[in-house]
């Protein structure tokens, strides 16, 4: 007999695949990225229509039942997720400093150009005079 | 100038120099030396004009950075500059007391600084100890020094968040100075260029003493005097800002460990 959460959770495994192929296809994530997502979704669906398999898993890692399993892999696939978006969010703080620097750099050597400019400038008309 | 007994701790010397009245006038010739001031700036309009009219007669090129303040900062600072040896860079956006320090030394890097000094814009430091700070790079005695601040006369709050500082360098860079968070530090053109400074916000101070460590530096430690007002002691190293390194230093960490 199948429940309704199964065919949720292979619906949204499903939708999840698409989605990730159509984020590749708009050069959005890389190819690993898209292949560990479908393995994962895939996983996802597998576990919705036979919740059974878990306990195979679960015995042989030796933790109980099969439920308990998939929400500890689930929690450790949500500490990595969040320290992944981490270092992301780092590394983009980053880029923008180093664009925030290169602006200031630009500007003060523009204003630095002209003042030479029209340094210069004086020199000629005091020469002129 | 007097030695006080040196102390050795992680194989990294640490000179402690006392300072004196005449230590600015004594042998070496400091005009032979390019020495800027980098001044980081975030928010501080009532307190920018009178360091930099404090810093005009001292004869040294003023480095000013603007981290996107919101208020007139920058304005002020422009006005106040516009008759000296200096350059202002302005931060469009806030990016940190770390982010502005950086575009402070590579500013004055460019400029062939020999002796790059960084000063709190708050008011808090003395500008008679910039050469005593810079005096021992000078003399060729120390590649980093710090302006150390007396604990003593430190006001509560603000020596336990600055002595949790002082133990979390020691414990995460392995290295103890009496001053770990002082804004006033002088570094040589040499120190100065090996820095890689990644921390964005106050994280920065104990970021550079562990760098200037790492690549086998001397350091060294003049004490210098603070000027506490209640505008100054809402600035700087406070608990928030203690547990925000501590979990930046922590991450750093772990970051390290998963790549």
């Amino acid at each position: 007999m199948i429940f309704i959460y199964q065919i949720v959770g292979a619906i949204a495994g499903l939708l999840a695949i698409i989605l990730a192929i159509s984020r590749f296809k708009e050069g959005k994530i890389t190819i690993g990225m898209l292949s560990l997502w479908i393995l994962i979704w895939i996983g996802v669906i597998y576990v919705s229509l036979d919740p059974g398999a878990t306990n195979l898993f679960a015995s042989f890692v030796g933790i109980g039942r099969g439920l308990d399993v998939v929400i500890i892999l689930g929690l450790f696939g949500c500490y990595y997720l969040v320290f992944k978006i981490y270092i992301m969010i780092e590394s983009m703080e980053k880029e923008i400093t180093e664009l925030v620097r290169e602006i200031a750099f630009q500007r003060e050597d523009l204003k630095e150009m002209n003042n030479l400019k029209v340094e210069e400038k004086d020199k000629n008309l005091n020469k002129s005079k | 100038m007097k030695f006080l007994p040196k102390k050795q701790k992680n194989k990294v010397e640490q000179l402690l120099y006392k300072n004196s009245k005449n230590s600015a006038n004594s042998a070496f010739n400091r005009n032979d030396w390019n020495i800027y001031v980098v001044l980081p700036a975030y928010n501080e309009s009532k307190t920018i004009k009178k360091v930099i009219e404090d810093l005009k007669n001292k004869n040294l090129n003023l480095i000013i950075i603007d981290d996107g303040s919101s208020d007139q900062t920058f304005e002020i600072a422009r006005n106040a500059i516009y008759s000296i040896n200096g350059s202002i860079y302005h931060h469009i956006l806030n990016r940190g007391l770390g982010a502005a320090l950086k575009t402070g030394i590579d500013a004055a890097l460019k400029k062939n600084a020999d002796i790059i000094v960084t000063f709190d814009a708050d008011g808090q430091h003395h500008p008679e100890d910039i050469i005593p700070v810079c005096k021992p790079i000078i003399e060729c005695k120390a590649d980093f020094v710090i302006g150390t601040r007396n604990f003593e006369e430190m006001p509560n709050s603000k020596k336990f968040g600055n002595t949790a500082m002082n133990w979390l360098t020691q414990i995460f860079y392995d290295i103890h100075v009496n001053d770990s968070q002082s804004g006033l530090r002088a570094f040589n053109r040499k120190a100065a260029r090996i820095l890689d400074i990644r921390s964005r916000g106050y994280g920065v101070s104990s970021e550079i003493i562990g760098e200037i460590k790492n690549h086998d530096l001397k350091i060294g430690e003049v004490p210098i005097k603070t000027i506490y007002t209640d505008y100054s002691m809402t600035k700087g190293t406070n608990l928030k800002v203690g547990l925000k390194i501590l979990f930046k230093l922590i991450l750093n960490i772990v970051r390290k460990v998963l790549s």
